[in-house]
């Protein structure tokens, strides 16, 4: 055990509410679609997971839209939902969808559709945080894919030269939408793409436990004012990269990371080490399920947006939406 | 938040240079979540040395050289907003502003929009334009064209050092992401401006100067232009109303609509290449809530459609005057 102290039973729940959140979005857009098109994070639940556990409320998060865990960890459950709808109860009553969603009641950075944009952001957050002289450390999460782009770099450069309170967490599940890693980027670990003298740490995804651990003693480092960290977890999505696509990926090397499933890895551990019971993992589970069930048939009955909701466009200026101008 | 100047106050005759500095000092003074950053602001005191003796004055948590990464500067520039701060960030050219384009288009734009809980992203962005010193393709575009279309943004664009100090106080004191663009022809020139405290509000379209006969719309470095081709005009018995928005986006179109009421001819001024531009813009305004008080057709003055060419007698050719201005108004006069 390193930095952080952990009460296995949350964690374990935290993991729990995401995997069956995830299996009910699945289950519901199969069956009768859902607006926002699911982009699965089933397989990869522990990086958000570990990653959240040890940080604090008004810590900043900066989710990619693979990081349903910490939607799920930050907002309520209804609120999400109705995001993922589009309809009037949801975090912007419908402007936007779920995946980019912004709070700063909840701690989460708004991010965009452009997968890695939200690097410099996330390093701009830091900046603002430490000048404003809080102690709050701002985490972003982002995929393989989102380590090729140049955002990248610059954002490592500027926080590291910076010295800010950001922890860079790569989710490498060895995809970039249909391309395999290794075709696109010619080194094994993406946390040596990133010399850019900041601290790297290469950890197991699956295991939520060394998640926390090390984001953990990564947030320490930010909150001393040391700077940032880059934390690259190895992972994997067992569904395609959307729910429209197909799967066209190695059976047999997905079935070798079913093997490993951080949820499953996680519970047979505290079962084995009788931190809880088959029974408390049930109750546990049965409690999750009504709350998830709750909130998609609360979405489901929920009232779309009237189209005032979407003139909101400049916040200190009133204007004429359809000429464009001052009213 | 804004007083309006007392005409009776005490002026002094500063330049746009000075009038800028004074603004991002008197800023930093006053709230200390805002910070300037960009490439060579700090010892340097930027490129045109706008930013000169603020990093002295207040350090380097405040004021602060970036490494030569545009798309940082946009982003940072975002997530800083977003958590509290007011950044003001320095992108050395204009013609830069397409780096950090996907920041200010799809992240600064949107983020109010966004999010639920009025949150917005206080940021602004200072760009110099400004076509006529030889530096070619891609070191004077002005870029307002590019950016109008962006529900979201605001775009200043000022003229005269006054106008520039109170501007450039309101955006930063703004909750909305400003694009703040400065003229780098137009740093040295001087004009009055208040000695005591004043900012000038966004959004508020300025006349500088009346007249009966005809309305020139001139955005940013061509107020001048138009100013000196009212004054020719004036000589030949042409009295023209010289109309600066000051703000792009969002426009106020209604003082500009009072003038063509009266005058009868609208004539639009900018630098940007004439197609798809500002005055294009200014124009279908005016045809849509003014169309039968127009006594000729609309003439738009700017560049032409090719990039910014780099010898004197094709940069010459290429950079709008005041005598295109007063040909225009000629022009539209005599229709
Ligand atoms: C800048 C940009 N390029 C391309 C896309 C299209 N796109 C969306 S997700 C994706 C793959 C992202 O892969 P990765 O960063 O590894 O995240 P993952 O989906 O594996 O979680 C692509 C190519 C995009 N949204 N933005
Ligand atoms: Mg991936």
């Amino acid at each position: 055990m390193g930095n952080a102290s952990i009460n296995h039973r949350e964690l374990l729940e935290d993991l729990l509410l995401t995997r069956r959140f995830e299996e009910k979005v699945l289950e519901v857009y199969q069956d009768r679609g859902i607006r926002e098109l699911p982009h699965s994070s089933i397989g990869q639940e522990a990086v958000g997971v570990g990653a959240c556990y040890p940080l604090e409320d008004d810590d900043i998060l900066v989710p990619s839209l693979r990081t349903r865990a910490v939607m799920l960890l930050r907002a309520p459950l209804d609120e999400i939902v109705a995001g993922m709808y589009g309809t009037r109860s949801g975090p912007s009553n419908g402007r936007t969808t779920e995946h980019h969603m912004g709070s700063s009641e909840y701690g989460i950075l708004g991010t965009t559709g452009m997968i890695g944009a939200h690097l410099n952001p996330a390093a701009g957050a830091a900046l603002g945080n430490k000048v404003l002289d809080n102690d709050r450390v701002t985490v972003a999460f982002f995929g393989d894919g989102a380590s090729q782009r140049s955002e990248f770099h610059s954002a490592l450069n500027f926080a590291t030269v910076q010295e800010l309170p950001v922890i860079f967490v790569i989710e490498n599940n060895h995809w970039t939408e249909a391309s395999p890693i290794e075709k696109l980027v010619a080194v094994d670990d993406l946390a040596d793409l990133a010399n850019h003298g900041l601290p790297t740490k290469v950890i197991d995804g699956q295991d939520v436990e060394e998640v926390v651990d090390a984001t953990a003693t990564a947030a320490q480092r930010a909150r001393d004012g040391d700077g940032p960290t880059l934390l690259e977890a190895k992972t994997y999505r067992y569904r395609p990269h959307a729910e429209t696509m197909p799967e066209h990926r190695d059976e047999a090397t997905l079935e070798e990371w079913r093997d490993r499933d951080p949820i499953e890895l996680y519970r047979s551990r505290l079962l084995e080490e009788d931190f809880v019971t088959e029974d408390e993992i049930e109750e546990i589970d049965r409690r999750l399920q009504t709350r998830i069930d709750e909130a998609f048939e609360a979405a489901e009955t929920d009232e779309l947006p009237d189209e005032e909701t979407m003139y909101h466009v400049y916040k200190d200026t009133e204007i004429d939406h359809w000429k464009g101008v001052v009213r | 938040m804004s007083q309006q100047v007392d005409v009776q106050a005490e002026q002094t005759e500063q330049t746009i240079r000075e009038s800028l500095n004074q603004a991002l000092y008197e800023e930093l003074e006053r709230d200390d979540s805002v910070i300037l950053y960009g490439e060579d602001v700090a010892e340097y005191g930027g490129l045109y040395k706008i930013s000169e003796g603020l990093y002295e004055e207040f350090g380097d948590d405040r004021v602060f050289d970036t490494p030569l990464a545009e798309t940082t500067l946009g982003g940072s520039a975002v997530g800083a907003a977003l958590a509290g701060a007011r950044p003001i960030v320095e992108i050395m050219y204009a013609d830069f502003l397409p780096i950090a384009g996907d920041h200010l288009i799809n992240y600064a734009a949107k983020m109010y929009f966004n999010y639920g809980d009025e949150t917005s992203v206080p940021m602004v962005v200072r760009s110099m334009y400004g076509t006529g010193d030889g530096h070619g393709l891609h070191h004077g575009q002005s870029p307002e064209a590019w950016f109008m279309n962006v529900p979201g943004l605001k775009i200043v664009m000022p003229s005269t050092p006054k106008d520039y100090k109170g501007l450039l106080k309101s955006a930063i004191r703004d909750d909305d992401p400003v694009l703040f663009l400065e003229n780098k022809m137009r740093y040295g020139e001087s004009g009055p401006v208040p000695e005591e405290e004043y900012t000038i509000p966004l959004c508020e379209t300025d006349i500088k100067r009346r007249g009966d006969d005809a309305t020139v719309v001139a955005i940013g470095g061509m107020v001048y232009e138009a100013l000196e081709a009212a004054e020719r005009l004036s000589d030949r018995g042409v009295e023209c109303e010289v109309v600066d928005p000051r703000t792009v986006t969002p426009l106020d179109t209604d003082p500009i609509l009072e003038s063509v009421e009266k005058t009868n001819i609208l004539v639009t001024a900018q630098e940007a290449p004439t197609f798809g531009g500002f005055g294009s813009e200014v124009a279908a305004q005016v045809i849509d809530d003014a169309f039968f008080y127009l006594d000729a057709p609309v003439k738009r003055v700017g560049a032409p459609f090719t990039p910014i060419p780099f010898a004197e007698s094709l940069e010459e050719a290429y950079v709008p005057t005041a005598e295109d201005i007063e040909t225009a108004v000629i022009d539209a006069i005599e229709t």
